[in-house]
């Protein structure tokens, strides 16, 4: 009979548009969230090509450093201002050799003869990807051992060795090739054998050992000066959008792709925050909605639910019914648009395993949803009874004892 | 259960509205359960008033009224301890005539639904028994809101001119029923009314 009663009371359209505002939002709340939980590990994994999490950093050279060198180095403030920075982990400078070298082979049957000028740099030895047992110098031996970017490799064999009809050698086979290496400066003259002993990925220069750089640079150097023009800089969080920000504002350049990525996934997690916050809008929208369709039906059958208190309903039975209505409407929706966020989900997973290793996360928009349908039938529930409760009651309440 | 009024006034009416009252700025009056109260008046002299303090609808006087029953709110007695026929009526006009009386007996589960029918054709109703309350004359509604009052557990009844519209057949059944209810229960009874013509025997009659 109450049901009845309280069944007039509602308008349907308002409810359906209540229950539909609240599916889609809840839709794209969920699968935004669960996307982003389903792509984090990616992107992790992807920026996680800096194993190490560090990168080369130098000047951008404009036309007017062609002209003034000298600011292409950094100053000590400068490296101290970057040292100082929040996603800085730790820096080393690289040091450049201050004497001509001059690199010859001698004819052998495996490497071609050659002749050519050369630079030495040198950083400290925890920031080389390459592990060997010859890379260390010994005063006693002249012998300098060397490492090269791989890519100088690649460059010879799938470029100049094509071009002039040479050998391709194997990462292998230069590091049998022992050349001469002629050092010139200061009045001074040094002659060494060397070899490759490694290849970097990371560092993209021709490293020797630090220790021989610094004696050598005594013994043959031009200038006493130490000038840095590259730093090597470790990140916390390579994916940091400070880092870019810092970078182009200083002018800077980074020559890490990577950073690239970051600026990417810098770009995907603001339009994921920015469908976010547009599903909570949705949400936040269709709730206002329904309580004040709410308030307009107690509003206009107040006489109703008056007399319902007045022959003896209490004002939690008369609350009951709508809270039942709006709990039940609010579960359905939830609850579809967790199943069709679950079957979205399941066709985005279907692609990205296409294109990346299987991804392993546990589905949390069922947990989201939940804890979504908890919150609102919580606040509905209270709100409800609270507004009833204002309507039914005589505006001065008395306590009989 | 004793009802008793302490120094009541009605915040809207003046001391000149009450004066000669024997119920209004008493210092106190009682109504006890098991007797039949009525109270006269002339129309705008507070009846409704008075009856709505007791329940609880009208909260807009000074002075106590205490309840000699142990409870937080006079609400919690509307379901077993007070019972009220509105002059208003307060039915629902959506409601068939046997939904009306339902709806009551829903709280309370007091009467059958066999006792609630023989009581609709006890008061002649018999045949609008599932009948929009909306489409009956007010006396027919009078009866039907006076049969609702008395399906619940009571121990006072407060009637609120309660034969207005019906005719001398009908207010004798209909007495015949109210005095049979409150007799079962042994339930007091306050009753207004413009006059002192109905054939309730009353215990006290006391002048607003």
């Amino acid at each position: 009979m109450l049901i009845k009663l309280q069944k007039k009371t509602l308008v349907p359209s308002q409810i359906i548009g209540y229950a539909l505002t609240l599916f889609i939002g809840a839709i794209i709340l969920l699968v935004t969230t669960q996307f982003y939980f389903d792509i984090n590990p990616i992107l992790f994994q992807q920026t996680d090509v800096f194993k190490d999490k560090s990168a080369v950093i130098s000047k951008n050279i404009s036309v007017l450093k062609t002209m003034d060198k000298e600011k292409i180095y950094f100053t000590d403030k400068e490296i101290k201002n970057l040292k100082n920075q929040p996603f800085t982990k730790d820096i080393s400078e690289f040091h450049s050799a201050t004497f001509k070298i001059n690199a010859s082979s001698n004819k052998t049957e495996s490497a071609p003869l050659f002749y050519t000028d050369l630079f030495f740099e040198s950083i400290a030895d925890k920031y080389l990807d390459v592990e060997t047992d010859e890379w260390h110098w010994d005063p006693s031996i002249d012998f300098i051992p060397i490492i090269i970017p791989e890519n100088y490799l690649n460059l010879y064999n799938f470029g100049f060795a094509e071009s002039q009809g040479l050998p391709v050698l194997s990462q292998n086979t230069i590091s049998q090739v022992e050349f001469n290496i002629q050092i010139s400066g200061n009045g001074k003259l040094g002659k060494y054998k060397s070899k490759i002993v490694g290849f970097s990925n990371k560092v993209n220069s021709i490293l020797v050992p630090e220790d021989f750089l610094f004696w050598a640079n005594k013994e043959f150097g031009e200038t006493k000066e130490n000038k840095t023009s590259r730093i090597l800089i470790e990140f916390y969080n390579p994916s940091d959008e400070k880092i870019l920000e810092y970078f182009n504002n200083n002018n800077y350049s980074i020559n890490k792709e990577e950073l690239e990525f970051s600026k990417l996934v810098f770009f995907l997690k603001s339009a994921l925050v920015a469908i976010f916050i547009i599903a909570c809008i949705i949400i936040i929208l269709s709730v206002a909605f329904v309580v004040l369709s709410f308030n307009l039906i107690i509003q206009k059958n107040k006489e109703l639910l008056i007399n319902l208190f007045n022959i003896g309903y209490s004002y939690k039975r008369i609350a009951k019914f709508y809270q039942l209505i709006i709990s039940v409407i609010t579960f359905v929706s939830i609850s579809l648009a967790i199943y069709v966020s679950n079957l979205i989900r399941d066709s985005y997973l279907l692609k990205l395993s296409s294109l990346f290793e299987s991804i392993k996360i546990p589905n949390s928009a069922l947990w989201y949803g939940m804890l979504l349908i908890f919150l609102l039938i919580l606040a509905y529930n209270i709100l409800f009874i609270r507004n009833i409760k204002t309507i039914v009651l005589p505006r001065k309440n008395y306590i009989n004892k | 259960m004793i009802i008793s009024l302490h120094n009541v006034k009605p915040l809207y009416m003046s001391d000149a509205e009450i004066e000669g009252s024997e119920i209004y700025d008493k210092e106190s009056v009682f109504f006890e359960k098991g007797k039949k109260y009525l109270i006269t008046a002339n129309s705008g002299h507070g009846k409704t008033s008075i009856l709505n303090f007791i329940y609880g609808i009208n909260t807009n006087f000074n002075g106590n009224i205490i309840y000699s029953e142990n409870t937080n709110s006079v609400f919690d007695l509307r379901k077993s301890k007070i019972s009220y026929i509105f002059q208003d009526l307060k039915l629902f006009p959506d409601l068939t005539v046997f939904e009306n009386i339902q709806l009551k007996n829903n709280l309370t589960n007091y009467k059958l639904v066999e006792e609630i029918t023989s009581l609709i054709e006890e008061v002649l109703l018999g045949h609008k028994k599932d009948t929009l309350v909306e489409k009956l004359s007010l006396g027919q509604k009078q009866r039907v809101a006076i049969l609702r009052a008395l399906c619940q557990p009571f121990e006072f009844l407060l009637l609120d001119e309660p034969f207005s519209h019906l005719d001398k057949d009908n207010i004798r059944i209909i007495t015949n029923i109210i005095n049979r209810e409150v007799k079962t229960q042994g339930a007091g009874l306050i009753m207004t009314s413009l006059d002192k013509t109905y054939n309730l025997e009353f215990d006290k009659m006391l002048n607003l």
